[in-house]
């Protein structure tokens, strides 16, 4: 008797976690959805934000949408031939020993370090004025500093945080690469690097996009190291316009906003308070990531498929 | 396949012999080394990286860690300080911290979130694996895993708009605000508050992980089981959450580090203010504000710049960084493969 009820309760609680998470989960994408649908629409998209303590009047997310896509795009720009490197010698070249596994439990320390730290870490590397060229000078100072904070600073930041799992991702992907194709292409003469650039990396080709992806949606989902490197500002602070080619440099090389730091900033936590327009810049970075996650699904099935 | 114009079948067969590349060609292995050595380069790189970040912040946080000594561990009043420190700017040279509200604070939300993420999360993994009827299955996984996608600076949004105010309706009372108010203010911004939202952070993370592991259980250790005559029930608790204990508690410990390192959404709902709930007040212990020590930073970033709050708040950072390798290394004990994977 007592065994049946043991049962009746274990069963009653692992139903009712069940259901309890599953209706959490509901409730949140759907509040999320309502709150976030009454405030997109095509104006929202398209304007910029204005400063105004009216929430009628803050304007759209277009400049933070640009923000993400610049900051995500520099971010991969610098961690991909670093992870991919990293990727390649790890699998390839490094075998199975003590001395590559040391290199490895280094990268995955790296893995649970909390992006704050980061955050600091990078913001405070890149005021040191020999890295000026990463940010702006501060004028009118004594001593010499950078300001250590802009587009470069933060994508760089970025690029160290989601190095780890980028590399793990991509030395699984090539890991994966059956042996076969490497000893056939031995056969014929051709050198290891050669091979791994034309046979192992194309072979490996969906895998590494996927451990891509799996950084850009990290990126594009961090805040700390936003608000820090970046600063809470609703603007592209460089030189304007901002978009024509001959400022490209200095807008990278200066302050904007990214969707999550708008949200952080409209949210009542930040100066601008207006929470519809955060919950509309919420969904659309949701969405981003959400549509990221597809895609990574995506190539998993693909990869699957063709191994099997 | 394309071949390389000044390959040949014989430099190739040689290369075959030779495994690490020595070819007759000159040009070749110099070309090849050299490769190999960048790639190396990068790799020293990202590995050695972790060294730097540790003895960076370590140095910056240093002057005072020195300065403070024990009683950066052991005392309080860090918001008094850190505004003396920033009104002084650089006229003090450092000036003593106490961080213990900041520490306090994180180890209770982590704590409070993981005895409420672990239990659920663990009834949902085994719910998810053993029990979901199979239609059900495929929408609760991407729902748990869209949700460990979310950013944390929403789920601090959902927080400040539904859970914050929830909690001052109906847990606040004017005459609790009022015996409290030489302490702090009772705003519903509250250890409490950050407890739910951290908890709904760090489940979908730990359900991801541990229903992993639960999954990866060989059947036929089940089906023994079963065939034996034993229930359902009891095959789970006594087979199959026994060989999964590894995964289990490798999600738990990657699912603390997520919530020590937590700093946007706790800085929005736990509160921003540095103050030491007390346990002798009762059940208001949870709905008195608290700040951690990666919210602090957060919120005291615009001291970077001023030698002293900077190095205060490195402080606080290798405090994290420290508690943060020290769940790295419990992880690689606990399980000698650690996936650390969570999409």
């Amino acid at each position: 008797m007592a065994n049946i009820n043991r049962n009746l309760t274990g069963h009653a609680a692992c139903w009712f976690s069940g259901v309890l998470t599953l209706t959490i989960c509901l409730s949140i994408i759907v509040f999320l959805i309502i709150k976030g649908a009454n405030v997109i629409s095509w104006q929202f998209l398209t304007e910029n934000p204005q400063p105004s303590l009216q929430e009628a009047l803050s304007g759209g997310i277009l400049i933070p949408i640009i923000g993400t896509i610049l900051l995500v795009g520099l971010g991969t720009l610098f961690a991909f031939p670093w992870a991919l490197a990293t990727a390649i010698y790890l699998s390839e070249y490094g075998g199975d020993n003590q001395w590559v596994n040391s290199l490895r439990a280094g990268i995955d320390v790296l893995a649970g370090v909390p992006t704050i730290v980061f955050a600091i870490f990078g913001l405070a590397i890149f005021t040191h004025p020999g890295l000026s060229y990463f940010s702006t000078m501060v004028e009118g100072v004594a001593n010499a500093k950078a300001f250590g904070r802009s587009f470069l600073v933060s994508a760089f930041t970025m690029a160290m945080m989601v190095l780890p799992f980028v590399t793990k991702s991509m030395e699984e992907a090539i890991r994966a690469v059956p042996q076969t194709y490497k000893e056939a292409a031995y056969a014929i003469g051709i050198s290891k690097w050669r091979t791994i650039y034309k046979v192992v990396l194309p072979a490996a080709t969906t895998g590494i996009i996927t451990g891509i992806i799996l950084g850009v949606g990290r990126i594009a989902g961090d805040t700390a190291i936003v608000w820090l490197c970046l600063g809470g500002s609703m603007s592209m602070t460089g030189p304007q316009p901002w978009w024509i080619p001959q400022n490209w440099l200095d807008t990278m090389q200066n302050t904007g906003s990214t969707l999550t730091s708008y949200v952080y900033y409209s949210s009542p936590a930040g100066e601008g308070n207006s929470p519809n327009k955060a919950f509309g810049a919420g969904l659309v970075l949701i969405i981003i990531i959400l549509a990221l996650n597809s895609l990574v699904d995506y190539l998993g099935k693909f990869t699957r498929v063709k191994e099997g | 396949m394309e071949l390389g114009k000044d390959s040949t079948l014989a430099t190739g067969l040689r290369k075959v012999t030779s495994v690490k590349g020595i070819s007759s060609s000159k040009h070749w292995s110099m070309k090849e080394n050299l490769i190999e050595k960048l790639l190396l380069a990068f790799t020293l790189l990202s590995s050695i990286l972790i060294f730097f970040i540790i003895f960076f912040v370590i140095s910056r946080g240093f002057p005072v860690l020195q300065a403070s000594g024990i009683h950066f561990l052991t005392t309080g009043g860090w918001d008094k300080q850190f505004t003396t420190a920033w009104l002084a700017g650089a006229k003090q040279n450092v000036a003593t911290f106490g961080a213990l509200p900041l520490i306090s604070g994180t180890f209770y939300t982590t704590l409070g979130a993981l005895l409420v993420a672990v239990p659920f999360g663990l009834g949902c993994a085994i719910f998810l694996t053993e029990m979901c009827p199979a239609w059900l299955r495929k929408p609760l996984e991407s729902a748990v895993r869209l949700l460990a996608a979310i950013p944390s600076v929403i789920y601090g949004l959902i927080g400040l708009i539904v859970i914050v105010p929830f909690i001052a309706r109906n847990f606040i009372s004017n005459e609790m605000a009022l015996k409290m108010i030489k302490i702090c203010a009772l705003d519903g911004t509250s250890l409490l508050a950050g407890i739910i939202v951290l908890s709904m952070m760090i489940g979908p993370v730990f359900i991801t992980l541990s229903s992993d592991a639960l999954m990866a259980v060989p059947r036929r250790y089940k089906e023994a089981s079963i065939a034996l005559g034993v229930s359902h029930w009891r095959t789970i608790t006594r087979v199959m959450l026994p060989v999964a204990r590894k995964g289990i508690m490798t999600g738990a410990i990657l699912a603390t580090g997520r919530a020590i390192g937590e700093a946007i959404a706790l800085s929005m709902v736990a509160g921003s203010v540095a103050n030491l709930p007390s346990p002798a007040h009762g059940l208001v212990f949870f709905l008195e504000p608290v700040r951690t020590l990666a919210s602090t930073i957060v919120d005291n970033a615009e001291g970077m710049g001023v030698v002293s709050c900077e190095s205060a708040l490195f402080a606080c950072g290798s405090l994290l960084l420290l508690s943060s390798v020290m769940l790295s290394v419990l992880a690689r004990l606990v399980s000698s493969r650690v996936s650390r994977e969570v999409r």
